[in-house]
């Protein structure tokens, strides 16, 4: 039995390769066909929008690959750790509910700012993500963590469910568009980066529809540096961390490829 | 850790009043139905009217007033402020309105879901989830499990922080003591992870994890008062959206 | 539903080797286990005795196709003629369990929030029909003379409680094959006996197959009918009736990793301090709460530490033993009374009470070593681990990495240097939090329940080293249900709970509560 290499990382089939080929090429056509110029989202016109769009659609496209592609069974060891994680998560975020309004009063003064201590809300989905390595871990653990959080009792009651699960599909997204084979610092920079943008664009659309255009995109942008280092790197710090600590062992994140 | 207690049933809450008796899917749906109903638009008659509609439902869901306060003051603490941020920064035309508005609305949105979720069991909630949500069971189980597993780590806490300061560490400024702190809650995460693979073990020794059908030894019914729950929070929703609509105060997102 | 038959285990040239390592977890072994029959598993630390039982119980998957699986397997192991996974499989699928599980750690075997709920959960996964379910809950808590009722919080039960709920849990299962891997070794004496007489009791009425791993013999020696030594990757290297391993001298028996009940502390009791040294700590009318809203764990101790001799607390679980420990090391404040300090110990600045000192003072002056060792864990290496203590109290680094390598030569820990802590094996974490006590060399030594789960090697390491403390003029203090432990080290003996009376091993009398 061969043990050269990680015995979770996918394997790639040519029905894989095609699938993300189309992918790419779906989004080529978007961007040379354009989206209409009526309509607006997000207060900017649709047309400006159309390699934005393009690239969502050829990376929709490779995120459902590689969901379909690093899919299998979870075993049981590895539900009941990312649950573990996602409670574990759940009562960090209630503790960092209940210091929001405290911690977050210097940066009053301009309320874009709120969104640098983004990336706390975030770090429980990637670290799952990391921890797991599979598809739905982020998911689940971002969910999990938002239910408990909710459970204990936070100012946002049920909305915090929804972000949970927003959050989590977007460090998915990003997890699935790397094929489930990275999870080094940059692919951990690059997921909180974008579960920061799902967290940014739904803050502005729900709490803050009253700012003005200039506001609202610093606070997308300072949403995703937040991801990307509190969340990112944090959780690919933490991850290292638990690995080192031998808690990781029944995982393959735990495993070097070597025996020791 | 006291705010695990929830495991253990909340105290003052009543389970036979009538809206903590109803089956925990209706609850969320009702809840779900508050924050989908009012996030749609900022304005201080749909979200006004909704809050005072929910606090006049109140007294049926059985809380006491100390365990309604327990679990409520979050919702006061931080919508007061989120008001006052859009008042003062808002780029609105009636800054004072919105901000009064966004206020309302935290409130009105986040107090079904205290409420709701301190008056349901979670063993209960998670039989609901698995039984007729029809999520997968061996999520949901590892879940409620984990969360067990969580409550019994308050001991562990005490014990990480005792032991610290019997190798010499604590004290100093408050940068060493949120290492410091930091250190424990890694110990904590790292303990925890390591009872949840001996748990794992455990679930899978009694069966758990295969595909195969499982029973309920605590089968979840749904009852003609759950339904009831459900209409009246609808019909809230649609009383305070309609008047809203009416009075020309409805503000929607995508205008 | 009938109770499961009792099942027979054979075992061809067994082997299983976990994903992540070399060296294989278990190999050639061969086993026959009639059914009925009841077996006692020994063998040295790492000889794979849990695996085997994980075997057994159908835990390990060796992957099938593009699944990997934990690892790789060879030979065969089967139930009735069934393999072993194939027959979880299979139990599951027909309703009916063939093999029970029970381990080690108490916090770990509970997975509901409600005792019935615990025990009806492995009926659920077994698609038993609703209406069976509870019944035979019932008869399950019956069993096992559970005191509380269906719906008592789990989170309310002492250690023995919970093994005993676990043990209900898979008694409802009716397993006709019973796997018991270490249950009572984080229980007390009294919980230990108790898990005993209601696995007795079980086995009596099932007459299920039972294969028990254990340290501690004494308390087995009845119910079983054969014992078999595995070896490390050797399969099996002893098979004999319990009457012969009696016979056997503490020295096999130790490199077996097995106790004898023939094994008595007085044998092992290491020399004396000269004399006694001078008093180290003082409680006067100490009364001790454990947190400030719980009642008073012990009150009305008056006791002395005194360099060059060894303090021993005894008492059942519950009657304040970790308490006063916890508060005669500083770590607690006395909620009545006084702990002070005496001269010897040259408190810091002018405060007598350890509880008011310093984090920085108190490690020079009192040692604790907690019963659980990780949670004493503080850096990411053995060697940083050790050079902790010296280094807060600002010792030269020169000076901070003599005394490591001295410890970990000392403790054979050398080898370990570089490895994480939360790595280590029990009895290597131990040693460890022992080691970073004595890094900072303080006078007082205060442990909490040091050989609990240990096996007899590292008893009688700690046995030493404690000694080797005391007679170079420590104040030990030792809170422990271990009899043997006391009989090998005590100079004093506090007992709590019970009415007082005068002490064999010293002639000074000993308060109680």
């Amino acid at each position: 039995m061969s043990t050269s290499r990680m015995p979770e990382t996918p394997v790639l089939r040519p029905a894989h390769y095609a699938a993300i080929g189309l992918s790419v090429l779906a989004g080529l056509v978007v961007w040379v066909i354009g989206l209409p110029s009526s309509g607006s989202v997000f207060d900017t016109r649709l047309a400006d929008l159309t390699l934005p769009a393009a690239l969502v659609v050829a990376l929709a496209g490779i995120s459902l690959v590689g969901a379909v592609s690093a899919h299998s069974r979870w075993r049981v060891v590895e539900i009941v750790l990312a649950a573990v994680l996602g409670v574990a998560g759940g009562l960090f975020l209630w503790v960092v509910a209940q210091s929001w309004e405290l911690v977050t009063r210097p940066l009053s003064f301009y309320p874009p700012a709120t969104a640098v201590l983004a990336g706390l809300w975030l770090l429980p989905g990637v670290l799952g993500g990391l921890v797991l390595r599979r598809p739905g871990a982020a998911v689940f653990v971002e969910l999990v963590a938002g239910v408990v959080e909710m459970a204990l009792g936070n100012q946002w009651g049920f909305s915090t469910a929804w972000y949970g699960l927003l959050e989590g599909l977007g460090a998915e997204f990003v997890l699935a568009v790397l094929l489930y084979r990275r999870f080094g610092l940059p692919a951990a920079l690059l997921t909180g980066a974008g579960t920061g943008v799902v967290l940014g664009l739904l803050d502005i659309t729900f709490y803050y529809p009253a700012f003005s255009a200039a506001s609202k995109s610093a606070y997308v942008l300072l949403a995703i540096a937040s991801g990307a280092v509190i969340a990112g790197a944090g959780g690919w710090a933490l991850t290292r961390g638990l690995a080192r600590a031998g808690a990781l062992a029944p995982l393959a994140s735990g495993r070097s490829a070597e025996r020791v | 850790m006291t705010a695990l207690a929830w495991l253990d049933g909340t105290p003052g809450v009543n389970p036979r009043a009538p809206i903590a008796r109803a089956h925990p899917v209706a609850k969320l749906a009702a809840a779900l139905l508050f924050s989908l109903g009012l996030v749609l638009s900022v304005d201080v008659v749909s979200a006004g009217l909704c809050l005072a509609l929910e606090l006049v439902a109140l007294p049926w869901c059985g809380l006491s007033p100390g365990a309604l306060w327990h679990r409520a003051w979050v919702v006061l603490v931080a919508a007061v402020p989120a008001g006052v941020a859009t008042a003062l920064f808002g780029a609105s035309d009636t800054p004072m309105e919105s901000g009064l508005a966004i206020t309302l609305r935290v409130m009105a949105i986040a107090l079904p879901g205290v409420v709701l979720l301190a008056t349901t069991d979670p063993t209960d909630l998670a039989d609901a989830l698995a039984q007729k949500l029809r999520l997968p069971a061996r999520f949901v189980l590892s879940a409620l499990a984990a969360m067990r597993l969580f409550g019994v780590l308050a001991e562990e806490w005490s014990a990480l922080t005792m032991a610290r300061r019997a190798r010499g560490i604590g004290g100093g400024g408050p940068v060493s003591r949120l290492r410091d702190l930091a250190g424990r809650l890694f110990a904590l995460l790292v303990l925890a992870i390591r009872r949840g693979a001996v748990l794992a073990t455990t679930m899978e020794s009694r069966g758990f994890g295969t595909d195969r059908p499982r029973t309920w030894a605590r089968p979840s019914r749904y009852r003609l008062a759950d339904a009831v729950l459900v209409l009246v929070a609808v019909m809230m929703v649609v009383v305070s959206v309609g008047v809203a609509v009416r009075l020309g105060t409805w503000n929607p997102l995508w205008r | 539903m009938v109770a499961g038959q009792p099942v027979a285990v054979v075992a061809r040239g067994w082997g299983w080797r976990y994903a992540t390592r070399h060296a294989w977890a278990v190999r050639g072994l061969d086993l026959d286990v009639a059914a009925g029959e009841r077996v006692l598993l020994l063998g040295a630390s790492g000889s794979g005795k849990s695996t085997l039982l994980a075997g057994l119980a159908g835990l390990l998957d060796r992957g099938t196709g593009a699944d990997a699986g934990t690892g790789e397997e060879e030979g065969r192991l089967l139930l009735d003629g069934v393999p072993a996974r194939a027959a979880r499989n299979g139990a599951i699928a027909s309703g009916q369990a063939r093999t029970g599980l029970l381990l080690q750690d108490p916090l770990s075997q509970t997975v509901s929030a409600r005792c019935g709920d615990d025990v009806a959960f492995g009926l659920e996964n077994h698609a038993v029909p609703p209406t069976e379910i509870w019944p035979r809950v019932e008869a399950a808590l019956q069993g096992v003379g559970f005191p509380y009722g269906l719906r008592h919080p789990t989170s309310r039960l002492s250690g023995g409680e919970r093994q005993r709920l676990a043990l209900a849990g898979v008694l409802a299962l009716r397993p006709g094959l019973l796997l018991l891997d270490e249950p009572t070794s984080m229980l007390d004496p009294d919980g230990a006996r108790l898990l005993r007489e209601q696995v007795d009791r079980v086995v009596a009425a099932t007459g299920a197959t039972c294969l028990i791993v254990e340290h501690r013999i004494d308390l087995w020696t009845d119910l079983i009918d054969r014992v078999v030594v595995l070896g490390a990757g050797a399969g099996v290297v002893a098979d004999t009736s319990p009457a012969a391993l009696l016979g056997e001298d503490a020295q096999v028996s130790a490199g077996l990793g097995i106790w004898l009940p023939t094994v008595s502390g007085a044998s092992a009791r290491p020399p004396r301090a000269t004399e006694d040294g001078p008093v180290l700590l003082a409680a006067r009318d100490l009364a001790v709460r454990r947190a400030p809203a719980a009642p008073v764990a012990v009150q009305g101790i008056d006791l002395e530490v005194i360099g060059g001799r060894t303090l021993c607390v005894v008492g059942p679980n519950g009657s304040g033993k970790t308490s006063l420990a916890l508060a005669l090391a500083g770590l607690l404040a006395p909620s009545a009374g006084s702990v002070r300090a005496g001269a010897a110990l040259d408190p810091p600045g002018h405060r007598a009470e350890p509880h008011r000192w310093h984090a920085r003072d108190l490690v020079r002056r009192i040692g604790t070593v907690f019963q659980e060792p990780q949670h004493q864990f503080v850096a990411s290496t053995c060697a940083d681990e050790l050079a902790v203590g010296p280094r807060r109290i600002g010792l030269a680094e020169a000076e901070v990495q003599a005394r490591v390598s001295e410890l970990l030569g000392r403790l054979r820990l050398a080898h370990l240097a570089r490895a994480n802590p939360f790595t280590l094996s029990g009895g290597e974490q131990r040693r460890l939090s022992v080691a970073t006590v004595l890094a900072t060399r303080p006078r007082v030594i205060v442990v909490d329940e040091p050989t609990f789960g240990q096996d007899p090697g590292t008893w009688a390491e700690l046995v030493d080293l404690l000694g080797q403390e005391r007679a170079s003029g420590c104040g030990i203090v030792a809170v422990t249900h271990d009899e043997t432990l006391v009989q090998a080290l005590a100079d004093d003996v506090l007992r709590l709970g019970r009415a007082a009376r005068p002490d064999p091993v010293s002639e000074r009398a000993v308060i109680v509560r």
